[in-house]
């Protein structure tokens, strides 16, 4: 995961392993698994996140910076929370967590495939065998 | 055509944005979410609509005039989209889509829609919107709206699904268009993911799928439904506004999709209006995936014959027409002589 302890305080980690990516909910895959925080930063009591979105078209995102904002102002040294949205850097499948990548990741990077009917033919549904 | 490209938009849609039209809350923040879309992504050095110029009711004739007048495009898709829960007329009702094709039935398609949830009556409509109205294909989105609650349904469902690609074929029809990915408002997620388009698409051979907006934010499923499926496509309507607010977001998607599915595969779509076409057509036409992802993660590079099959040769072909020829008609130069990088 791209996410850092640097860029997040481990408080703020563990407050936000209860909110979830809305499209990875039943899946129990949390903003932080997603690698979906940035950065969080604490200016007294003032908590500002860094949210990066997976395709950025999500209609739950007005949702879910009300969870994150929610999880944040319910620790006791935050009073209040802004999220905002990140645009200049990409979301990536790296920051994935390592469960996350489990339970979501199955096409390995390009470059790590070099012959990519090879990698299809080896992958392919043995009940698709049956039809081919 | 913007350079030697020709320009087929695959997706535009007559939204009546005004608040009379929306029932409640979803659909409320259904139009304010497109609205925010179209401010966040819209360049800083293009205009962007006020929400007095946005949350209206775009009629057939301003698409029209978006589209042909104010962009490179050389032939438009007037899709209907029934979110008929959130917005009394759906949004973009297929008869306004009609309407628009009518305007310039040269240039611009009609496809249709219909809910199979409503079996016989769907089917009829079908009947309706080929013969009466010319669409030459259908947009399908699998939560319907009708009942106020979502009502999913699955594109490889052999009672719901499987007899509107029957009445399809029957009626000459072999094109379909499948709304996947980016929630229509409070969906239930499973429904947009894109794992029934395997059986779809292996009991349909004969079809050709149109993934909309690549399944996104699931776009490794998508990939790998792309790769074994000769009859699936992915459409980049929505993702290619990406483009110049976040390039490298843009650049990984299709990165992806040139590696895994190639450049046959892949289909321009404007989305008008909730952006004006002329900004990400130019970026996409300027466009090239870092070298740092070409090197790093393997991407091929964008070439300017994958531009060309992306920006309207793909969907040209879907729609069985021969590119030269259709150059010709519309007195655009032909594609001959144009290297193929």
């Amino acid at each position: 995961m791209a996410t850092s302890q640097a860029d997040v305080p481990g408080w703020a980690l563990d407050a936000l392993t209860g909110v979830y990516d809305p499209c990875c909910r039943e899946k129990g895959i949390s903003v932080v698994d997603m690698g979906l925080l940035r950065s969080i930063t604490v200016t007294g009591t003032h908590a500002r996140v860094e949210l990066m979105l997976t395709s950025g078209w999500c209609p739950f995102a007005t949702h879910l910076l009300g969870e994150i904002e929610d999880a944040m102002v319910a620790h006791p040294a935050v009073d209040s929370c802004t999220v905002d949205v990140v645009w200049d850097e990409a979301w990536t499948t790296d920051r994935l967590s390592a469960s996350a990548v489990r339970k979501l990741r199955f096409l390995p990077d390009p470059a790590s495939v070099p012959d990519r009917e090879a990698y299809v033919a080896a992958h392919r549904p043995q009940s698709e065998e049956v039809h081919r | 055509m913007i350079g030697d490209a020709f320009v087929f938009d695959g997706v535009a849609h007559p939204f009546n944005f005004t608040e009379k039209n929306v029932y409640d809350r979803a659909g409320e923040m259904f139009r304010q979410h497109l609205y925010a879309f179209h401010q966040v992504l819209t360049p800083d050095t293009e205009p962007k609509l006020s929400a007095e110029q946005y949350l209206k009711d775009w009629t057939p004739a301003d698409i029209q005039d978006m589209v042909f007048e104010h962009s490179d495009t050389d032939m438009l898709v007037a899709m209907p989209l029934p979110l008929t829960d959130l917005f009394r007329d759906g949004l973009s009702p297929w008869e306004d889509c009609a309407e628009l094709a009518s305007r310039d039935p040269e240039r611009i398609i009609f496809w249709g829609s219909v809910n199979p949830l409503e079996g016989r009556r769907a089917l009829d409509l079908m009947e309706r919107q080929v013969g009466e109205f010319g669409a030459k294909a259908f947009k399908f989105y699998n939560v319907r709206y009708d009942y106020g609650a979502p009502f999913p349904w699955r594109m490889d469902d052999p009672r719901v699904a499987f007899p509107v690609f029957e009445k399809a074929q029957e009626l000459g029809v072999n094109l379909i268009g499948v709304h996947k990915g980016l929630p229509l408002g409070p969906q239930p997620i499973e429904a947009t993911q894109t794992w029934d388009m395997d059986g779809a698409a292996a009991a349909f051979p004969d079809i050709n799928f149109v993934i909309f907006h690549v399944g996104l934010p699931f776009l490794d499923e998508t990939c790998w439904q792309l790769i074994r499926h000769p009859n699936l496509y992915a459409s980049i309507a929505a993702t290619i506004n990406f483009i110049v607010r976040s390039p490298r977001t843009f650049a990984e998607t299709l990165g992806k999709l040139l590696f895994w599915c190639g450049e046959d595969k892949i289909i321009y779509g404007s989305e008008a209006p909730i952006f004006q076409p002329q900004w990400a057509l130019r970026a996409f036409q300027d466009f090239s995936i870092p070298q740092d992802l070409v090197d790093g993660y393997g991407y091929p590079q964008l070439t300017d014959q994958a531009k060309r099959k992306i920006l309207g040769d793909n969907l040209l072909r879907l729609h069985g027409m021969d590119v030269d020829a259709t150059r010709e008609r519309l007195g655009r130069p032909p594609t001959r002589g144009i290297p193929a990088n």
